[in-house]
């Protein structure tokens, strides 16, 4: 066997570290995008930020002047239609209390589907974030290379942040943008605005705090069917034990999927959007308005606290076993 | 502590600085616990081939992985091409490779997309990386197998790619840990002649790390010889074997008894190896006294053999040294 010796010589300015990690980002989310599952996840995503969109849309075309409700219930006679035009008119009459609690209850809905597919996908990414790589001992690669282990971290959190945007923030803004792209006015931008900051706020904790665990879960162990039972064990198991009413406070606490909707019920505040539809609005039947109390009281955030604590106590462990393990093996 | 001023490189390939030191340490230590795996390394390499020679837990992988700072020097400095290891981890690394002794790849990935993704990970545009890698694959003789997985590779196949990922940047400085283990005699041969070509061809210097003294006699024109953590010996293979007593080995056609006789009767002691050959301890490198001794004798022809295992002897001599023995 003859050695070839010719050889192109490489001269280019190399890359910098903000193009390096980007390798690493985007070979991480080019990977996940190679398999049909995650495609499959992906698809379920944006149905769920196409659904949005329609019941935004649904709802502005309702309550505009001489929208399909207005001229559907014409057909009807004249006393369903005055009902539909009294709906109309109730809704632009107090736009701020009525669009703000769509909103908050559409974003919320579509947040339980986000962080849902999130987690999901997190599943699959799991071990191939850095289990896969210390099996690999591709550290080693990774290190040798002008590369530090804070641009290998941001890397990974980087693939992370891209999937989480493909099937969560991407589908909420996109929802978010039809809706109030056909709106009658622009109150609709306006009073959906609050609602879709607190549900990007949602997003960025979520974002964090499920990188953060996920990272320390895929870097626990070289054994991919290791990391993955670590990680449902962490979200199933200890939601499900989270569940039951009479669970005690530390066992809730233990599940960072509990830690995390207390986390959306306190950033939403459904609780506090329901109770002022039931309190402010007028000409509402005393049980509907209490009705709309009760269930904003169920949305209540019960022990933000006590979550937060538990997120800092999961991140902060993730975080460590992450830095413990990010050596060349 | 060995301190050893660097001598001119033999060559000045094209299109490559051909002075200056390539690496530069002075008071290197690294400790595991109450381990000393580097005690006090003060070196300076100029460019070309450098063999690292030790035996097995010596500090060899120790001191490359110190440079490349996948591990904390305890104390000391070092510098990579120029560059302060600490100063500027990243800048120090940018036209380094490195092919450790260990396997080591991302799994899931294929031969040629593990080495394209390696040298955008050094910073090449995704073009030039990819162009580049097939080159180098080419060179390193991987045909068809780079398509597929790294993780279904042979050991030799994997190695190659080792070597491919070290290369596809095109660095300057590039250390080769133990690059011919697993490979069987024809990969071997290949690999060997392909590293004593990157510094002759394209100027790029080698720090090879082996514990096959006949790999590193071949292809380096320097040598380290590290034991106990401590660079016990450091110079031109040349100049090594000229310390070393000089041998010559004898392997005569016919006549062996003829030889030995005519050897003795020179007052020399001969000894008789297993495989035939004669072996003296000489005054002088040449062996123009042979040759004058086999004519005034009217012996038959016969193979000599220089310093046949001057490393080697070196080698033992110094890790003995060190050991106190």
């Amino acid at each position: 066997m003859e050695a070839e010796l010719t050889l192109s010589r490489w001269s280019g300015k190399p890359g910098g570290v903000g193009y390096r990690r980007w390798v690493i980002m985007s070979a991480g989310i080019r990977e996940l995008l190679g398999t049909r599952f995650f495609r499959a996840i992906l698809i379920l995503a944006w149905v769920a930020g196409i659904a949005t969109a329609a019941v935004g849309f649904l709802f502005a075309q309702t309550v505009s002047e001489g929208g399909w409700l207005e001229s559907a219930a014409s057909h009807f006679g004249p006393r369903i239609h005055a009902i539909a035009t009294a709906i109309d008119a109730f809704v632009l009459l107090y736009p701020d209390i009525c669009i703000r609690a769509l909103f908050t209850n559409l974003f919320w809905l579509h947040s339980m589907a986000g962080v849902g597919l999130s987690m999901v996908a997190l599943t699959l990414m799991v071990p191939r974030l850095v289990t896969r790589d210390r099996a690999g001992r591709a550290l080693t690669v990774y290190l040798s290379r002008p590369l530090t282990t804070a641009d290998y971290l941001f890397g990974k959190l980087g693939t992370i942040a891209g999937v989480l945007a493909l099937l969560w923030t991407g589908p909420l803004l996109f929802g978010w943008l039809l809706s109030v792209l056909f709106a009658p006015d622009s109150s609709f931008f306006l009073y959906s605005l609050i609602p879709l900051m607190r549900a990007l706020a949602f997003n960025a904790i979520g974002l964090a705090a499920l990188a953060t665990i996920a990272l320390g879960v895929s870097a626990v162990s070289r054994s991919s069917r290791t990391t993955i039972i670590l990680w449902l064990g962490l979200w199933l198991v200890a939601g499900t034990i989270a569940k039951p009413p009479g669970t005690p406070d530390w066992m809730k606490r233990a599940s960072f999927s509990h830690d995390l909707a207390q986390v959306r019920e306190a950033v939403f505040k459904v609780d506090e959007a329901l109770e002022q539809v039931g309190t402010e609005l007028p000409f509402l039947d005393r049980s509907v308005a209490s009705d709309f109390v009760q269930v904003g009281r169920k949305a209540e955030a019960k022990d933000l606290a006590g979550s937060i604590a538990g997120l800092g106590v999961f991140v902060a462990l993730s975080s460590a076993v992450f830095f413990r393990r990010l050596r060349s093996e | 502590m060995n301190e050893t001023i660097a001598e001119p490189p033999l060559t000045a390939p094209q299109g490559r600085p051909a002075d200056g030191c390539v690496i530069e340490t002075a008071g290197l230590c690294k400790s595991f616990g109450g381990q000393k795996a580097l005690d006090n390394v003060s070196v300076r390499v100029p460019r070309g081939t450098i063999g690292l020679l030790g035996p097995n837990g010596a500090g060899k992988t120790t001191f490359i992985k110190c440079l490349l700072s996948l591990e904390l020097p305890s104390s000391g400095v070092a510098r990579l091409l120029g560059r302060d290891i600490r100063a500027g981890s990243r800048a120090s690394r940018e036209k380094i490779g490195y092919s450790p002794e260990q396997d080591c790849h991302i799994p899931g990935m294929a031969g040629c997309e593990y080495v394209t993704y390696c040298g955008q990970l050094s910073g090449m545009p995704f073009r030039s990386a990819r162009q580049r890698a097939h080159e180098i694959l080419d060179l390193v003789g991987m045909g068809q197998e780079r398509y597929r997985r790294v993780e279904t590779y042979s050991t030799g196949m994997r190695q190659r790619v080792k070597l491919a990922q070290a290369l596809v940047h095109d660095p300057e400085l590039v250390f080769l840990d133990e690059p011919t283990n697993g490979l069987d005699p024809a990969g071997r041969e290949h690999v060997l002649r392909l590293i004593g070509s990157l510094w002759r061809d394209f100027g790029i210097s080698v720090v090879m790390s082996s514990h096959l003294l006949r790999d590193i006699e071949r292809v380096c024109d320097r040598v380290i010889i590290i034991g106990r953590g401590r660079v016990l010996e450091h110079d031109s293979v040349a100049a090594l074997k000229d310390k070393h007593r000089r041998i010559i080995e004898i392997a005569p056609a016919a006549g062996t008894d003829r030889y030995a006789a005519a050897l003795a009767g020179e007052g020399l002691a001969v000894v008789q190896l297993p495989n035939g050959r004669l072996r003296v301890e000489s005054g002088s490198d040449s062996i123009e006294w042979v040759l004058k001794l086999m004519q005034a004798g009217g012996l038959p022809p016969a193979e000599i053999i220089s310093n046949p295992d001057a490393l080697h002897e070196l080698f033992l001599k110094a890790i003995s040294d060190a050991d106190g023995g």
